[in-house]
């Protein structure tokens, strides 16, 4: 069972073998929208899709060639559009939905094709529920993270490589781009995360926590207040249904209290460890070993042990 | 400048129940003004403080949303000078174009502001998509994860987004749809006196004709399966329970 056409627009190149993957198992046809030049985009050209159209940005933003990629979903009778979801990719999800007149469903976890129709599924109300929908009108648009679709190269070579047209957007003006800083962790593919909560009592008490990471060759991640409340760790890092959704073989989560927004983002750990002094804290509903205790006695032993 | 900040109102999530059947129950959860959109609600705060201008709060819903006077204080208690209400018991309000499409309707009723603020996405939905949608419906200039604005003039603002890897700087002209991040401020708790003041401000009901139909539909909405933790819980930090610990790891092959 599959549809005739899915779209598939990504700004990182990294997950779009996997996204065209994905939509591979869904439909028909994939024709992949790429941002690049064309020389990028012929060393994509086996990336799985059957069409591939390329943007190049040295004159525009990626956000300015939805309309163009619009149009070019609009020669199909019917189809769906799987947008990777970065920031970028949210904005430009948002206007070709717009220009096809459809909704965008966000972060879908699940898509399975029945009845000549997608299902999808995403998470809502922070982690209490998942609903399952499907598109009601010619056209509909998702946005995927990585880690959705199992990533089978297809060996699928692009027919056709061709450009598409940007109509930069009147009254945005780029005055500079700086690189960010902070460092950036890819917790989506950590093994093994040590989860920090709001149980850490001050900023410094974070070498601890990567102390204990190091020993066990993992990553450091944290809940929501501590990236955005203490600001002790950069946004990138929390983990939740708004934040980066793991799925670590080990989760040792320290002093995380385990509200609903938080497990919705830890759940498909295999195994999670809580450390807490406090005996109530619903996380320990979500381990599958506990420590009521000190985490400033436990941590420093355990990495000694380790 | 003349600011709109879009509010959503929303069933608190802690107190939404789930039933054996695993399906929800609100009944019982009480409501509140969406969390990020209270990062919205302080940008425009203070964005009409700089430029010294005015702030009128929007939210679209329903009647059992919107009717609680208690909701329409604190969302007022927050900065705005008034607030403007879509009530419509006839939408979900389920999906980001049906919302957007209602905002951009209400604006229109609005008729005259320089910045549509919103926030990066709602507790309950989280579609981070609406903002985006109401500024091109609308032929606006539009900006998502916004994390700085500043008033360079009357009708350009300069503004920070932060994306994953890089922090772009833009200048955008006025009138334009910006959705901040929830980095953007602290939003301020609101003093007595904002609270008490909340109480005369003016509440306007706009009515909107426009003919919305949802682009999709819910087939199935329920609780996710309970994972199966094995929930082995010692009391204890000393170095039985620590030991314990590590002969769990190691039997777990770590």
């Amino acid at each position: 069972m599959a549809i005739s056409s899915i779209f598939v627009v990504s700004d990182s190149t990294d997950v779009l073998t996997e996204l065209c993957a994905g939509a591979r198992s869904l439909a028909n046809r994939v024709t992949a929208v790429v941002f690049s030049d064309e020389a990028g985009a012929n060393a994509l050209a086996g990336c799985g899709a059957d069409s591939l159209f390329f943007c190049p940005t040295a004159d525009a933003a990626p956000e300015d060639y939805a309309s163009a990629i619009a149009d070019e979903v609009k020669k199909e009778s019917s189809a769906i559009v799987i947008v990777y979801n970065s920031i970028r990719g949210r904005q430009i999800a948002g206007k070709i939905g717009v220009y096809l007149d459809t909704a965008v469903l966000s972060s879908i976890n699940e898509a399975e094709a029945a009845d000549d129709k997608l299902f999808f599924r995403r998470v809502v109300y922070g982690g209490t529920a998942q609903r399952k929908e499907y598109f009601t009108k010619p056209y509909g648009v998702v946005t995927v993270g990585s880690g959705i679709f199992e990533c089978n190269a297809t060996g699928q070579t692009a027919a056709s490589i061709s450009p598409l047209t940007a109509a930069p957007q009147a009254g945005v003006k780029l005055v500079s781009r700086n690189e960010k800083t902070e460092g950036t962790v890819n917790l989506v593919a950590a093994k093994r995360i040590v989860d920090v909560g709001r149980g850490l009592a001050a900023e410094e008490d974070l070498a601890m926590c990567r102390s204990l990471a190091e020993a066990l060759g993992g990553e450091v991640g944290c809940s929501r207040p501590v990236a955005e409340n203490n600001k002790w760790m950069p946004k990138s890092s929390y983990l939740g249904i708004t934040g980066v959704q793991v799925k670590p073989e080990l989760l040792i989560a320290l002093g995380v209290s385990g509200q609903v927004q938080h497990i919705g983002g830890i759940n498909k750990s295999k195994v999670i460890v809580a450390i807490n002094k406090d005996k109530a804290a619903p996380i320990f509903k979500n381990a599958d070993f506990g420590l009521v205790g000190d985490m400033y006695k436990i941590v420093p032993a355990l990495i000694e042990k380790l | 400048m003349k600011i709109v900040t879009c509010c959503k109102v929303v069933p608190n999530e802690e107190e939404i129940k789930v039933l054996p059947s695993r399906e929800l129950s609100m009944e019982g959860a009480s409501y509140k003004i969406s969390q990020y959109d209270l990062n919205a609600l302080e940008s425009g705060k203070q964005l009409a403080a700089a430029t010294a201008g005015t702030m009128t709060a929007l939210s679209i819903g329903q009647t059992a949303v919107l009717e609680s006077s208690k909701i329409r204080k604190d969302i007022l208690s927050r900065g705005a000078d008034d607030l403007s209400l879509v009530i419509d018991d006839g939408h979900a309000f389920s999906d980001s174009l049906e919302t957007a499409k209602t905002i951009a309707e209400a604006l229109k009723a609005i008729g005259d502001y320089d910045v549509v603020l919103c926030g990066m996405g709602s507790n309950d939905l989280y579609s981070q998509e609406v903002g985006v949608q109401v500024g091109t419906l609308l032929g606006l200039p539009t900006l998502n994860n916004v994390t700085a604005i500043t008033a360079s003039g009357d009708s350009v603002l300069t503004v920070e987004r932060t994306l994953e890897n890089e922090v772009e700087t833009l200048e955008v002209t006025l009138p334009a749809v910006l959705s901040v991040s929830s980095e953007i401020n602290v939003p301020a708790v609101p003093s007595m006196r904002e609270i008490m003041k909340a109480g005369k401000k003016p509440v306007n009901e706009l009515s909107i004709t426009a003919d919305i139909t949802p682009s999709t539909e819910m087939t199935e909405q329920l609780a996710p399966e309970q994972q199966e933790r094995r929930q082995e819980i010692i009391e204890g930090d000393n170095e039985e329970a620590v030991a314990a610990l590590i002969s769990f790891l190691k039997k777990e092959g770590f």
